[in-house]
């Protein structure tokens, strides 16, 4: 990856053809697509991928419109919810604050990447046997906030856990039971 | 989102030489928490955002001089901060500063540079569809003077603005007198923090100090005796993860239950990060609880305030006493 | 061999989509993938009030990749007004007016999201303002009675109350208010929808994906050619009802450009394009013997709703059959404003009008010096006060009276404001929870297959609500299945039409449909049974379970895959549960998107309250006015309970919205604009995980022999009723300070 060019991307532009229509519903001739693209080379859940994509997309919009990834909730797009909490090189970041162009290099898991229906991360076991979700949108977001809890030490006892959680939101309040889930599955993480 | 283009220069010279050549219209980049926040709401419209990363092996440590000033990297994140060693032996207010700050999250994200550059969450800043914002719209006239300002600012306020600066890890570093390393086209030089942020007057829309370009690199805070005996009071509604209606930073040197040397900084209620001179000057000499209502009385003496915003004067006061309370009680282990 | 045994109702049964939800692979409906799909952002009003002068999108247009801009200049009366569940709602759309803050106003379509949103920043929309009336004291709103908007509205009433207030030994009178709220789901309101000839797909996250009765109109097609899919809803609290005016240009757009249209709304638009809690006002005037016995009640409330809407959510209907009194008189009044129309938000009625009551109750006790709880018992009740009906079932005393064994009320300082623990000001509060046990209609349909394997099918909405586990775990229990043995689909307008997912009806309107279904099935397989030489003539034939696998008679077990094989390998019924006020043809009705809802407080023979108490420990902090709730527990009673472990987590999930609603929620109105202005979860603040640090819900067993053949009462909107109340009760018995006006703040008290 050290071409000496994957530190220094230069966005450039791009052409795809386009054909809108106006608002009266005639339709016009193609303009070029002029806005700046990057191509961005990372791995996602152990998976390489290189993407040419529009400067302003986040991960969170890559994961979920690109590649398909859509365990990564959106909730607010502000920085504010957790729900798109992803980890980037092993730490909790939330990917709708991310830009998908700063991301050259890195190593992103997502939900899908934890754990398998069949092998389930035992976080993941923990939230299920501690009812610790109920509709279930923030549930990706919880679990992979949760995850680096654990390995961030903020597991230590029920109040560290609430506290690091708490910018986790959950609007069903699944919350004790979150709290819950979090220090059981501290006790059994291997990572 | 306006269309951007995208840099990722590997030295800060490359990085400067971008900024500066885009004349204002390029922004440097890290973790986005406040950038791309305000980029999505269209208040900030940079043409050009230069992703600092590349730079951060090489401006992200955390050290301690034979002077005894600490510096830290301006691209460490707050959680790498929060967690050193050394900040938490030596600068407990910091530590907790940073602590309370956000969500872990974004703690991982943001750097201490952006922390400190953190803007304002006046809602008719935030929001594009109001007219009316002098920081947005130079001489556009101020909203909020019409509307509710209940997280407005009581100190430093002008008849042009009167956003409150939401950080909390600046008015601590502000009253410790820590400085910003800052390079830039013209150059490197240190600015100090409590001064960093330019009081809004009649031109709210220059934040701060700082040239078009400049970097904040690092920032240095010096040894006093009394950062030990330092502590960091939020007041705020929910339990955790909300700005601060109101927090105090209190740093002692005590010498048989007398001050020595105090350091005060207020959050949340002000314009700017601040630090209270008159309250520093109430506590040295006293016995900080028995001084401790005096000293908030002179942090607020200047306080400006509508019916909205009144409360925030006694949040205040509440919060740096509470604060001194609390650093008289640490239990300071020796050198 | 040995079955697996047969899962049972009430089991606490972990959530059958729980690994759906946990692995990422649960398909929200802005999961659901779309090729080719147009990325669409909506543009909503910047005034609450005026006319759109002009439109200008031509450097929208220039953005690369812009596909379309819809507005009322080119919907060509597509979009009609919404019908709202209670009354006209506001116009969008569909003509220059602007009639509330963050109004719909057009549609972008681009090639890419990104793209789609430089195009709606490049539209310029003039507008010509009009003053704009916020709420109660703005100039220019029109308050009236809701029983002269609403011919249908009758305010509780018997005797004499005002009367016999006056001449009373024993009065209180107070003021309460409750701000706007929103709900606020974490899941964004979201649209994805295409079009094959002239049927529509939409998958969009619902609480009644049957109701397509306003786009078959926008669109002139019969309903049945609409379908919509929500599998997953992510947090519904009433405010994700299918057929909006931004369905309607979603899918529009999608037919005009021949692709997908995918639009995921921004939080901040949340908060306008929906409906909302509406801010309320309350004057309550209680007066009783001095040995506690209520000789008046007397609840005035008000309401801010649109200018066209007679919106009211009227909680006197609960407030005015809690407790005996022989005097009550209720009045609730509307006032028109220039906002957006309210509508359901969890807990609608009770959690406003109960916190004025319980908190007036909680009132009247101290002035009687009274313990709150002994003044409930005395005011106890097996009777509507107001008809005379019987409750179905009524546990409110036991609820309080377990609660306060588990939750140590004996301990509560009898004083307010002497309790202290170091800085912190100490007080214990209490409150009733009251909700109606309201029921609907559904059909069901159950198939068995030669392995024993069922499949349950309705068009019922999983939101947070557990339905797939509840129902699955009623056939399951139905059929003598283990719990993995039943497979549930729900969601999709294609299944047999059920309910809407509101006012705690689903456990109970789907599982008994359900079980009827089941027992069809039962039936079948009892006469195939018959046919079997050795087991036919058994007399105990007809008092046969289906349990652990197998028909189970007398001694003898007949496998149920072999009786299924015996009869094709294929067994199926479709069932239904219709409460008994519905009107005639309550399946069809639902089919054309009108919900059913009967029972209640509406009951033709008896009064059904879903019933608890909230025990609460707060602590002030004496100098910084900081409030935290360390401990909280609630007792609830609410007939059959399906799953212990869904139930109890929706209740401790709704007295945690009882908690927001008491310390944290409101939604900020610019006095002069009439515009929200905390549009975001960093100023609209909901609790987080370290507010809550102890939260229990207890479920009393309870028989309801009336209600409906299961005796299920349901839970989901319970939770929040009345915790708000008992958290001000507390802070009153912290504090002395009694505070009448939510969001109760540090500020209030320091």
């Amino acid at each position: 990856m050290n071409d000496g060019h994957s530190l220094a991307p230069e966005s450039r532009p791009a052409m795809t053809a386009a054909r809108p229509l106006r608002a009266d519903g005639e339709s016009r001739e193609a303009v070029p697509d002029i806005r700046p693209t990057v191509t961005t080379r990372f791995a996602v859940n152990g998976r390489f991928h290189a993407v040419e994509h529009d400067v302003r997309v986040t991960l969170l919009d890559l994961l979920r419109e690109r590649l398909g990834l859509t365990g990564t909730k959106k909730g607010c797009d502000h920085g504010q919810c957790g729900a798109c909490t992803v980890h980037v090189n092993g730490e909790a970041v939330l990917s709708c604050l991310t830009l998908a162009a700063s991301l050259e290099d890195v190593v992103v898991t997502t939900i899908e990447g934890v754990g398998s229906p069949e092998k389930l991360h035992p976080m993941q076991q923990a939230f299920i046997d501690h009812d610790a979700l109920q509709c279930g949108y923030c549930t990706p977001g919880q679990i992979m906030a949760a995850i680096a809890c654990v390995r961030d030490g903020g597991a230590r006892d029920a109040s560290s856990v609430r506290e690091w959680m708490s910018g986790t939101l959950c609007r069903c309040a699944a919350y004790p039971q979150i709290a819950s889930a979090v220090l059981d599955a501290a006790g059994k993480m291997v990572d | 989102m306006r269309p951007v283009a995208y840099s990722r220069p590997r030295t800060p010279e490359e990085a400067i030489d971008l900024l500066v050549g885009a004349g204002g219209a390029a922004m440097p980049l890290f973790g986005g928490t406040t950038l791309l926040d305000l980029a999505k709401l269209e208040v900030l419209t940079p043409a050009r955002l230069v992703d600092l990363r590349a730079l951060r092996p090489d401006y992200r440590a955390i050290s301690r001089d034979s002077d005894g000033i600490i510096s830290i990297g301006g691209l460490a994140t707050m959680a790498e901060v929060a967690r050193h060693p050394l900040l938490r032996r030596e600068v407990p207010a910091i530590v907790a500063a940073l602590d309370q700050a956000a969500s872990p999250q974004l703690r991982n994200m943001a750097s201490i540079a952006g922390n400190v550059l953190q803007r304002t969450r006046c809602p008719y800043y935030r929001d594009i569809s109001w007219s009316r914002c002098n920081r947005r719209i130079p001489g556009s006239g101020c909203q909020a003077l019409a509307g509710i300002a209940t997280s407005h600012a009581v100190l430093g306020t002008s008849d042009a603005c009167m956003a409150s600066y939401p950080g909390d890890l600046a008015p601590v570093l502000a009253a410790l007198e820590a400085s910003a390393v800052v390079m830039g086209g013209g150059g490197r030089r240190s600015v100090p923090i409590d001064g960093l942020h330019r009081l809004p007057g009649a031109t709210p829309q220059c934040e701060t100090v700082l040239a078009p370009g400049e970097l904040i690199l690092a920032v240095r805070v010096p040894h006093f005796a009394c950062l030990k005996r330092s502590t960091f009071v939020k007041l705020r509604n929910r339990a955790a993860y909300e700005f601060a209606e109101a927090s105090a930073m209190v740093a002692l040197d005590l010498e048989g239950g007398v001050v020595r040397d105090a350091r005060v900084g207020l959050g949340g209620v002000a314009t700017v990060p601040w630090r209270s001179r008159a309250a520093e000057a109430r506590l040295v000499g006293m016995r900080p609880v028995d001084a401790a209502m005096d000293a908030a009385n002179a942090a607020f003496r200047e306080a400006v305030v509508r019916s909205d915003t009144a409360y925030k004067v006694e949040m205040g006061k509440r919060a740096l006493v509470a604060a001194i309370r609390q650093a008289v009680a640490m239990d300071i282990a020796d050198d | 061999m040995t079955e697996p045994s047969s899962a049972r109702i009430g089991e606490p049964l972990p959530r059958v989509d729980a690994l759906a939800k946990v692995t990422g692979m649960a398909l929200f409906p802005s999961d659901v993938p779309a090729p080719e799909t147009a990325y669409a952002v909506l543009l909503t009003s910047t005034i609450a009030l005026g006319r759109i002068v002009r439109i200008d999108s031509s450097a929208a247009e220039t953005v690369p990749g812009f596909l379309l801009l819809l507005s009322h200049e080119n919907v060509a009366g597509c979009i009609k007004t919404p019908h709202a569940f209670a009354g006209l709602s506001t116009t969008t759309v569909e003509s220059v007016q602007v009639m509330h803050d963050g109004q719909i106003v057009g549609l972008i379509v681009a090639q890419s999201y990104e793209g789609a949103c430089e195009a709606a920043a490049c539209v310029r929309i003039d507008y010509e303002p009009s003053s704009a009336a916020a709420g109660f004291d703005s100039p220019g709103v029109q308050r009236r009675r809701v029983k002269e908007a609403n011919a249908r509205h009758q305010d509780p009433r018997i005797g004499d109350a005002d009367a016999a207030y006056v001449s009373a030994p024993v009065r209180i009178a107070a003021d309460y208010a409750t701000p706007t709220q929103h709900h606020n789901s974490i899941e964004l309101l979201t649209t994805t929808c295409w079009w094959e000839g002239d049927r529509l797909t939409v998958h969009e996250p619902s609480q009644f994906v049957l109701d397509r009765r306003y786009l078959a109109d926008c669109f002139g097609i019969p309903v049945e050619h609409i379908r919509v899919v929500s599998r997953f809803c992510g947090g519904g609290f009433g405010g994700k009802t299918s057929g909006t005016p931004r369905t309607a240009l979603c899918a529009l757009a999608a037919r005009r450009l021949n692709r997908p249209v995918k639009l995921v709304a921004r939080r901040e638009q949340a908060f306008t394009i929906n409906t909302y809690r509406a801010e309320t006002r309350h004057h309550v005037r209680l007066a009783a013997h001095h040995d506690g016995r209520l000789l008046a009640l007397i609840h005035e409330g008000m309401e801010i709703t649109s200018r066209p809407s007679t919106y009211s959510v009227a909680g006197t209907e609960v407030t005015a059959r809690m407790y005996a009194c022989a005097n009550i008189r209720t009045e609730v009044s509307i006032v028109h404003a220039d906002r957006n129309t309210p509508g359901f938000m969890r807990c609608p009625a009770e959690l406003p009008y109960m916190f004025a009551l319980e908190s007036a109750m909680d009132e009247l006790a101290h002035a009687l010096h009274m313990d709150p709880i002994e003044l409930r018992r005395r005011n106890d009740t097996d009777r509507d006060p107001i008809d005379g009906r019987a409750y179905s079932s009524r546990s409110l005393m036991r609820c309080f009276d377990e609660g306060a064994r588990q939750f140590g009320w004996s301990d509560r300082p009898a004083q307010p404001g002497t309790h202290r623990m170091g800085e912190w000001r100490v007080g214990y509060g209490c409150a009733a929870a009251s909700y109606p046990a309201v029921l609907g209609a559904s059909a069901a349909r159950v198939s068995l297959d030669g392995e024993a394997r069922a499949r349950v099918q309705l068009a019922f909405h999983e939101i947070g609500n557990g339905a797939y586990t509840v129902i699955a775990q009623a056939a399951a229990a139905a059929l003598g299945l283990p719990l993995a043995s039943v497979e549930v689909e729900l969601g999709d307008t294609r299944l047999p039409p059920s309910n809407i997912a509101a006012a705690s009806n689903g456990t109970a309107t789907t599982c008994n449909a359900v079980t009827r279904a089941c027992a069809m099935i039962r039936d079948r397989l009892l006469e195939a049974a018959r046919q079997d030489p050795l087991f036919g003539t058994d007399p105990s034939l007809q008092a046969a379970q289906l349990m652990d696998g197998c028909l189970v008679a007398g001694g003898a077990r007949l496998p149920i895959a072999s009786l299924v094989e015996r009869i094709g390998g294929l067994v199926d019924a479709e069932g239904a549960y219709i409460v008994p006020d519905a009107p005639p043809g309550a399946i069809e009705r639902l089919r054309q998107g009108i919900p059913a809802f009967g029972g209640g407080v509406h009951g033709r023979t008896h009064v059904a309250l879903s019933l608890g108490a909230h025990f609460v420990q707060v602590h002030v902090h004496v100098l910084t006015g900081e409030i935290r709730v360390p401990r909280v527990l609630g007792v609830f009673a609410a007939g059959t309970i399906m799953n212990r472990r869904t139930a109890a987590s929706q209740l401790t999930g709704g007295m945690i919205w009882g908690m927001g609603s008491a310390l944290h929620e409101a939604t900020i109105v610019d006095p002069g604009s009439a515009r929200y202005i905390n549009r975001s979860f960093a100023d609209y603040l909901i609790p987080v995980n370290a507010d809550v640090p102890s939260v229990t819900a207890i479920l009393l067993e309870e028989r309801d022999e009336v209600i409906n053949p299961m005796g299920i009462k349901g839970v989901g909107e319970l939770g929040p009723s009345g915790m708000n109340a008992a958290i001000a009760n507390a802070i009153f018995n912290a504090t002395g300070r009694r505070l009448r006006s939510l969001p109760i703040l540090p500020r209030h008290l320091i």
